[in-house]
């Protein structure tokens, strides 16, 4: 029971990362990103590669740097395009990913993957109780990143993101850099998700490109959705509700002899979609959705001038 | 060898007209790139390979049927889902089509699992005509894909139709003013992408074989046709399919075959790079 709960803490963690993630770039920024996956995968795999001769915590953060500095390069390609082409290249990012990791066996194993990778903190517990240690660790993640970006958010830096975010020309003409911003959202996000490939390579000590499937971009949106646009609060909800959901469907197989795995995996996928489908038509503001500020609550001293 | 390239690569570009040209229809209405095309293209085959191998209709008509019945799906989901977001922005409707293409992806995953499927359909062999091998099923993709864009072209240029369709992609406010209602055409539309994939996903199960990931695998290249066509331009997706299929097979001169998908992608972002109306587009994309 305990070793399913750390279990269960490390994904909600992992998710609760991607989540925060997309969350920056789609909730706060308005920047759709379809190709969450393929950042999540570079950085487990960078993480991977780089943990056993340089040690997990420089792996670490090679891997969100890297992430960083493709989701900057990707953003500058595009993002001074119309947002539906942001969307189409992020896809193919991710596919280009999943195309390489495949077949570049000499550096990632190709379908093999790479086992053996160095987890954090192995030495500072019994072996027994290391999958506590690693749920309190990526408890922490979570809790660094959050207040990370929720200071982020509640900056001024912020406050020009949602102003692109509702009105890009308007905030270019309040003489804001809307590219810059843009690409700095989108830099940040891509940092947390490799981040969150580097959790997932800890956990699971070893990597191949099966685990890197669409359900984790599908579910990075239906948190984002059902947590609340633009509010990390809400996300952290939203992640922990989706997930525990999710990982309830487990528990179908046993009360429904009938489902084999591909079904059930089907099930789980397809219920997703229709959440995200669902929710975007009932409640498109989300759960817990981001606090609607009016002038007053930033200028006090002016009341009823807004 | 390179004159069997090009042929082989014309057939995949032909291959890839059909959901580019639905794709780019779907755009010029309601203005968001539809990211459920590689799933209903997976669905469309599914449904031949039902009528098909389960109900034992020929090939052809069972065709039509999952023609048909992807046009229905199409206008559901237009009904239950696009309709009511219509309003909310094109970022709002990509995202629903996320979740659209979960859910009929795995509608079919879940029916008929991860196994690929093949249509009860005699195999003949290759013709040889001055050292090419044209395939039977290459001969079909051809006959096909060209007979549906001649009628589509008819459809949009030569039928009121047609007409009320382009009129609405140019400007819905003054096509409203002249009678002629969005909701209706924009249904219309669904239904004509939606035989269009179904058709086009035959072909691909015909190609290759049906498994759940058939669109999957078509959804870069089909995505890369429609930009470089110029997104919203009928004429641009086709010869942009043409372009795309030929980029495609010659590559596997210098670069493996598994690779393929990332020549689209490199398309792309060239195009994005260089000239982001695409070949075809009117305006300019950049906001």
């Amino acid at each position: 029971m305990i070793a399913y709960l750390t279990t269960l803490i490390v994904l909600v963690a992992v998710s609760a990362l991607v989540g925060l993630a997309l969350n920056v770039q789609w909730g706060v920024a308005g920047l759709v990103n379809f190709g969450v996956v393929g950042f999540v995968a570079l950085g487990a795999y960078t993480t991977a590669l780089l943990a056993p001769p340089l040690g997990w915590f420089p792996a670490m953060i090679a891997a969100a740097a890297l992430c960083a500095m493709i989701s900057t390069v990707l953003a500058f390609l595009s993002i001074r395009l119309e947002e539906n082409y942001l969307a189409i290249v992020t896809i193919g990012f991710g596919e280009v990913v999943r195309i390489l990791l495949l077949n570049e066996s000499w550096l990632t194993g190709g379908a093999v993957g790479i086992a053996d990778i160095p987890r954090p903190f192995v030495n500072l517990v019994p072996p027994r109780q290391y999958d506590l240690m690693l749920a309190a660790f990526a408890l922490v993640l979570v809790a660094i990143v959050f207040v990370l970006l929720e200071t982020l958010v509640r900056s001024p830096f912020g406050r020009a993101l949602r102003a692109v975010r509702d009105d890009a020309t308007v905030a270019a003409a309040l003489g804001k850099p809307v590219l810059l911003l843009r690409v700095k959202a989108f830099a940040t996000g891509g940092a947390v998700m490799g981040t969150a490939g580097a959790l997932h390579a800890f956990y699971l000590t070893y990597i191949d490109p099966s685990q890197f499937t669409s359900i984790i971009t599908a579910y990075a949106f239906m948190a984002v959705i059902a947590g609340g646009r633009g509010s990390n609060f809400g996300l952290l909800f939203g992640a922990g509700t989706i997930m525990v959901l999710l990982e309830a469907t487990r528990f179908l197989k046993d009360a429904f002899a009938v489902i084999d795995g591909t079904q059930l995996a089907a099930l789980r996928l397809g219920l997703i979609g229709l959440g995200i489908v669902l929710l975007l038509i009932l409640r498109p503001q989300g759960l817990l959705p981001e606090p609607q500020r009016k002038a007053n609550d930033f200028f006090p001293d002016h009341e009823g001038t807004s | 060898m390179i004159a069997q390239l090009v042929l082989n690569g014309f057939v995949t570009g032909l291959l890839l007209a059909l959901p580019a040209l639905a794709l780019t229809l779907t755009f010029g209405i309601l203005k968001f790139p539809n990211f459920a095309i590689g799933a209903m293209l997976t669905f469309g085959a599914y449904a031949a390979w039902v009528a098909n191998s389960l109900l034992g209709m020929p090939l052809a008509v069972a065709a039509v049927a999952s023609a048909v019945v992807m046009a229905l799906v199409a206008m559901l989901c237009d009904v239950l889902v696009y309709s009511r977001l219509r309003d909310r922005g094109s970022i709002t409707l990509l995202v629903s089509s996320l979740g659209i293409s979960l859910v009929l992806e795995n509608i079919c995953r879940f029916a008929f699992g991860n196994a690929t499927r093949n249509f009860a359909f005699e195999v003949a062999r290759p013709i040889r005509w001055h050292g090419l091998r044209i395939n039977q099923e290459q001969l079909i993709t051809a006959i096909v894909v060209i007979a549906c864009v001649i009628l589509i072209q008819l459809l949009l240029h030569a039928s009121p139709l047609g007409r009320a369709m382009r009129a609405v992609a140019d400007n819905p406010a003054l096509a409203a003013v002249r009678g002629v209602e969005r909701q209706t055409i924009a249904r219309i539309t669904w239904c004509i992408a939606g035989s269009l994939t179904a058709l086009s996903g035959v072909l691909a199960g015909l190609d290759r074989a049906v498994d759940p990931l058939l669109g999957w695998n078509y959804q870069i290249p089909i995505f890369a046709a429609a930009i470089l066509g110029g997104l919203g331009s009928p004429t641009g997706a086709i010869v942009g399919a043409i372009v795309i299929g030929l980029a495609e097979e010659l590559s596997s001169l210098v670069l493996p075959t598994n690779y393929r998908q990332i020549v689209s992608f490199a398309v792309i972002l060239l195009l994005l790079l260089v000239r982001n109306r695409g070949l075809f587009g009117g305006k300019a994309v950049r906001k």
